[in-house]
């Protein structure tokens, strides 16, 4: 990066508007110095400027600083703020940008900051009981963490409802407490610390190469478009260009992740709608894909694909070609069939609303902001190679329930489909560029089947990580999701919704 | 519904007689790696030690501890010394105690490469 003016646009503007501050611009990154006392006004500017707030996050040392990472779509750049924070508290930044409120508790548990104003903060990822000694990044908050809960008094007819953590078989540990009066949702609250791994925490002091083995894991669903994140981040603070063909291959392994998750979803939604045969259908599709992927790329779920400075391993060309249209054939045709029968239609048409609204306010991301209407899609908004040559189809509805959160993954599908074709005949895949020696920061982006997917990360001088950020599109998705399921829905709507959300908690909690 | 029932009756039945037969699927996944004891040395089972990112080996003294619980199959081992070290084709892992999972592979002296 070098130091100068950025181009016109949000971060000029914001420039101007808290003055004194030296810019580093990269290509697609600038990142600004904000002083602390100058943190509130910066936020207010670039919230009313329209810029959307992808992550928050702090990083570790003798000072806390604090990370906001802004996404100027329009702009297709990112624009990073950074803070040292001296005092124990910093400006209640929630309050302004609400999508902040997650990170500030996650700050919290992690560092011992919180924002201003005693604002009561949840247990979001560390268990009750984390003491002194548990792994964290930073130091222990002086008081614990409020556990969630709902935010009235229950009283009348209403009572909780809990459920979980350990649900049915297969599902990840997730543990609801449900308002109801019987039949609607009057309020729902999430634990989502069951599966904290402190990834972010095991990922200190390792090498790049060491640490994509862990970066894959944290979502095992999401593990290319992860991975992808964390090897750009690398890649940007080292100053290193993989080689073309990685590239291509990286995007023909994100295309066929989509489209596996998009499948699974299907079933998913098939599953909690009772329609046992249409379940089985959208299986069948989905195994058939999850083989695809295992005969392309030596593994069901993809891990092991990506490296830093490029991949490990090109797809095999011939198999992919050859299994691609009889698998996705599989789920189209699961697909027109299940868009053609009503009883499965009416549960899904006006069930788990997002507005528009709630999803600009929350910062959501992928599918679901889409078919909210929110036109955001990273690789369009962001691209990177490959997909600057060969941009998808953007699919957006606007109804915000769980019917166009499928129409959006099914156009989806197919569009991935026709990508996978184009790259495969774009060139030669595979390759992978050496990474040099040195230290550095850096921002990566993709775009996983959830939505963005964001890494940060900073290396000392002898290429070890001194502080990795992984932000999965579930961290950021969740939020959204008690608003869906209060929107006029009843009990038996909340695994209809879940599904159509398509998140996990081991990427939120990592 | 009847629709459903009559495509699901149409579809036939498609899983298959695993485990009463093999899966023809099984042989596109990956397995956890064997070692030819003959090939290791020490300098080699220390490569390997430092490779393997879940910590599944690990040397001691003249012998190399695999233990396949911690195993992953991500084939890092297999890049590093593609002569000594071969995907072992057992995807079925099953035992009635911790320990069956450990595996001692002795090493031999100083191996030429």
């Amino acid at each position: 990066m070098t130091t100068l003016q950025p181009r016109p646009g949000t971060a000029a503007s914001l420039l101007s508007a808290i003055g004194g501050a030296a810019p580093r611009e990269g290509d697609r990154v600038v990142t600004v110095p904000v002083p602390a006392a100058q943190l509130e006004a910066a936020v207010h500017h670039l919230a009313a400027a329209g810029a959307r707030l992808a992550d928050l996050f702090a990083a570790d040392g003798d000072q806390v600083t604090l990370r906001l990472v802004w996404g100027l779509d329009s702009e297709r750049q990112y624009l990073v703020t950074e803070t040292p924070i001296d005092a124990p508290e910093y400006p209640p930044l929630s309050d302004i940008a609400p999508a902040a409120f997650t990170e500030e508790c996650e700050i919290y548990e992690q560092f011992g900051v919180r924002p201003a104003g005693g604002k009561p903060l949840n247990r979001v990822a560390l268990p009750p009981g984390a003491g002194p000694d548990f792994p964290r990044l930073g130091h222990q908050p002086q008081e614990a963490p409020e556990e969630v809960h709902a935010p009235h008094t229950v009283g009348g007819q209403a009572f909780e409802f809990p459920f979980g953590p350990v649900r049915q078989a297969g599902v990840e540990s997730l543990y609801y407490g449900l308002v109801t009066s019987g039949e609607e949702i009057v309020d729902l609250y999430l634990f989502t610390w069951h599966k904290h791994r402190g990834l972010e925490w095991r990922l200190r002091g390792r090498r790049p190469a060491e640490a994509m083995f862990l970066a894959e894991r944290t979502e095992g669903l999401s593990a290319t478009a992860i991975s992808w994140a964390l090897a750009a981040a690398v890649e940007s603070a080292l100053g290193v260009q993989p080689p073309s063909g990685a590239l291509l291959t990286r995007g023909i392994a994100l295309e066929l992740e989509r489209l596996y998750n998009h499948a699974a979803a299907m079933a998913a939604l098939c599953q909690s709608t009772g329609l046992s045969v249409g379940q089985a259908a959208a299986e069948i599709a989905l195994e058939r894909l999850l083989r695809l992927n295992a005969a392309t790329f030596g593994h069901r779920y993809l891990f092991g694909v990506l490296d830093a400075g490029g991949v490990r391993r090109a797809p095999d060309q011939a198999a992919l070609r050859d299994g691609l249209p009889g698998a996705y054939g599989e789920l189209r045709r699961a697909a027109d069939a299940l868009l053609a029968t009503n009883s499965f239609m009416d549960r899904l048409e006006a069930t788990g609303i997002v507005t528009t609204e709630q999803a600009r306010r929350l910062g959501l991301v992928g599918p679901v902001a889409r078919a909210a209407g929110v036109p955001i899609d990273g690789r369009l908004d962001q691209p990177t190679a490959p997909y600057a040559a060969y941009p998808p189809a953007l699919a957006v509805r606007d109804a915000g329930d769980v019917l166009a959160r499928l129409r959006v993954m099914l156009d989806e599908a197919a569009d991935s489909v026709r990508l996978i074709g184009d790259l495969l005949d774009a060139g030669p895949a595979g390759g992978t560029a050496a990474l040099p020696a040195g230290g550095g920061s850096g921002l990566g982006w993709a775009e996983s089947s959830r939505g963005e997917a964001l890494a940060w990360v900073s290396l000392d001088a002898d290429g070890r990580i001194t502080r990795a950020r992984l932000r999965p599109a579930s961290v950021r998705n969740w939020r959204g999701f008690d608003d869906a399921a209060r929107s006029q829905n009843v009990f038996t709507d909340i695994p209809i919704i879940e599904a159509s959300f398509w998140l996990t908690v081991a990427g939120t909690a990592r | 519904m009847p629709l459903w029932f009559a495509r699901g009756l149409r579809r036939g039945i498609v899983t298959t007689r695993y485990p009463a037969r093999p899966d023809s699927s099984a042989a596109g996944l990956p397995t956890p790696p064997a070692f030819r004891a003959g090939m290791l040395d020490h300098r080699l089972a220390d490569l390997l030690v430092t490779v393997c990112p879940s910590r599944a080996l690990y040397r001691d003294g003249d012998v190399l501890q695999f233990d396949v619980g911690r195993c992953t199959a991500c084939g890092r081992c297999q890049e590093a010394a593609p002569g000594a070290v071969a995907p072992s084709g057992e995807f079925e892992l099953a035992g009635t105690s911790r320990a069956a999972f450990v595996k001692q592979i002795p090493l031999a002296p100083e191996v030429g490469r």
